[in-house]
């Protein structure tokens, strides 16, 4: 542990400010839990009346049975849509990771012509989001898509994936490109001189060494793509979890609210998993916009 | 030919293709390609994503003569802009002030419960965006089941549940829209205004400690004065992503929490008209040509200001 500040710090003063950080999140943390209390009750239990609560695991029963009375008796797969996000959430991953770790070591390593250039563009892209773009990425989406209709499903996964993933491809780039600055030099040398090429020397010998920079980019391109909602209630053929919970909120009256506070809690698993076990690999790839 | 291929790939002078050629792709197809596609439907009357229909015909600058019109006599669209205006100005207040606040907090305090409480931050940026907007859905929620509605009632404060989306306007739905984005957007300070004072050596520190510096001295005359750069960096990154981001405010509008003329952003503005309700392609498109030039310009700028050439220096000693 590095040395903060004295030891002498007054307890008193501590003590306030510490309460006041609590009040400040309070918000938060009341938000989430009582989303997730009332997953386990029989109704909402949203407005402090403990009365409200009756605990039962019915939602979560029958949100894993698929027998949601949520719109008009019609039967959810809930799975199913758990698969179709981590489908998504993965493609996103694997896609982010793979662009970001090309790209951020050509620009950390290598001095080509347009460097400067490309480097410009990916820093303007990154501080100029892309979701609003998605006219004419939908427009694109109408060009391509194949007639048939058996293969549009499948289609609509891959684009959803792909134009997912480009969002945040600026943001890896940037992110790999800091980690690989950070190796030495004189390891690439030695491959180099040995004769390897650069494709090798990326695949055995730097990959290995960036393995907390892989780590923090797969996760943070997992969680990019699970969060998702625009990009797949605009593409996706089926329904996620998102949009799961989207439609059956737009039909309050029919819905069994309670339900959709289970497959949210579901939904935020993932998210509060990775948070408890990887907590400074988050902290280090919201960082990534700033390395001068 | 494959031979010639390889040859190719093996010159030194183009390896660098094979790195940047993927990032360079889906740079092209998804982000400058659908660019100049905007730009050709802000010229087409597209309405209803109906393309065989509209998608030959130009109307020239119709769509944007539409705009400009609407901004000056169409209600709805002047909201847009003072909603847009009033959203993008105090939230970035709240970004900025909240999150140098958190980050200098959270370091006089010791450093487990700073670390929990830091990562509980982070959840609205991280959390799926549907379950972040229940979440806030229900806490904002106009009848007593509203969790700021009961508790407002418990304490005495208010008698009858208020309609906070819709009774206060305009800072009713602006409050709320406000709060769930600022939320977003403090976590972003946080973790750089964090990390820009756990760089700065600590000898000052312990030198103002022992001159009998209180907290807020050591922050006001220290810490803050040495990060500049970086109190410029999330401000002017975040305006930028307040102007275009729109998915944690598009649920509780859809939903109606908020009402839809108060609660819509620019950004939203050109999703909604694009792909909600009765679709009008060219306006969006339109709309949203002129928020890519505006943004594009405020990007530039921005980078100038951060000194551009400060975060590329060339890499040291390539073969």
């Amino acid at each position: 542990m590095s040395l903060r500040d004295v030891e002498v710090r007054a307890r008193k003063t501590e003590a306030i400010i510490a309460l006041a950080i609590i009040l400040a999140t309070s918000p938060i943390i009341i938000g989430f839990s009582l989303i997730i209390l009332s997953s386990f009750s029989k109704s909402m239990v949203t407005n402090f009346d403990p009365s409200s609560f009756h605990l039962t695991l019915e939602n979560w029963i029958n949100l894993l049975q698929g027998k949601s009375a949520a719109v008009g008796g019609l039967k959810e797969n809930i799975l199913k849509y758990t698969l179709n996000t981590a489908v998504v959430a993965l493609g996103v991953s694997l896609v982010v990771t793979l662009v970001g770790t090309m790209s951020g070591y050509a620009i950390s390593r290598m001095n080509f012509r347009y460097r400067k250039h490309f480097l410009l563009l990916i820093l303007l892209l990154h501080a100029f989001p892309g979701s609003v773009l998605i006219v004419g990425v939908y427009f694109i989406y109408r060009l391509m898509s194949p007639i048939a209709m058996g293969s549009i499903t499948t289609f609509s996964f891959f684009y959803v994936i792909i134009a997912r993933a480009s969002l945040e491809i600026p943001m890896a780039v940037w992110l790999m490109k800091g980690f690989f600055d950070l190796i030495p030099w004189e390891v690439e040398w030695a491959a180099l001189i040995d004769g390897a090429s650069r494709l090798t020397v990326w695949r055995k010998v730097m990959l290995p060494l960036v393995k907390p920079g892989i780590a923090a980019i797969l996760l943070f391109g997992f969680l990019a793509g699970w969060q998702d909602l625009i990009y797949v209630r605009t593409f996706l053929a089926e329904k996620t979890l998102a949009t799961f919970i989207e439609y059956n909120l737009g039909t309050l009256e029919f819905a069994e609210m309670p339900l959709v506070a289970a497959a949210a809690t579901l939904y935020l698993l993932p998210t509060i998993i990775f948070f408890i076990t990887s907590q400074q690999l988050l902290l280090k790839v919201s960082l990534a916009g700033l390395k001068r | 030919m494959k031979y010639k291929l390889k040859d190719f790939l093996r010159n030194k002078k183009y390896e660098y293709l094979i790195f940047i050629l993927p990032a360079l792709i889906l740079i092209i197809i998804f982000y400058i390609l659908p660019v100049a596609l905007s730009v050709y439907i802000s010229f087409t009357p597209l309405k209803n994503w109906n393309l065989d229909k509209y998608l030959g015909t130009i109307v020239g600058f119709r769509n944007y003569e539409r705009f400009f019109h609407m901004l000056q006599y169409d209600p709805i669209i002047r909201n847009v802009f003072l909603t847009t205006i009033a959203f993008i100005g105090i939230t970035l207040v709240i970004n900025v002030l909240g999150g140098l606040l958190l980050a200098l907090a959270t370091y006089f305090v010791s450093q487990k419960f700073s670390s929990v409480f830091r990562t509980l931050w982070l959840l609205p940026r991280m959390a799926p965006i549907a379950v972040y907007s229940l979440v806030w859905y229900y806490f904002f929620h106009g009848s007593d089941i509203g969790t700021l509605n009961s508790f407002l009632m418990y304490l005495g404060l208010i008698k009858k549940p208020i309609s906070w989306g819709y009774d206060i306007i305009p800072w009713g739905p602006w409050s709320i829209i406000i709060f769930v984005n600022g939320l977003v957007g403090v976590s972003f300070g946080m973790i750089i205004f964090t990390s820009a004072i756990s760089n700065i050596p600590k000898e000052l520190v312990i030198a103002a400690r022992v001159d009998g510096a209180s907290n807020w001295q050591i922050s006001t005359k220290i810490f803050i004065p040495l990060m500049k750069w970086h109190i410029l960096y999330v401000t002017t990154w975040q305006l930028l992503s307040l102007l275009t981001t729109y998915a944690h405010i598009f649920l509780l509008v859809q939903w109606g929490l908020v009402s839809k003329q108060y609660g819509t952003t620019w950004s939203l503005y050109i999703y909604q008209v694009a792909f909600t309700g009765r679709t009008d392609q060219g306006l969006a498109a339109a709309a949203g040509v002129i928020l890519v030039i505006v943004g594009g310009i405020l990007g530039y700028i921005t980078l100038r200001i951060l000194g551009f050439e400060r975060m590329i220096t060339k890499p040291r000693g390539d073969i």
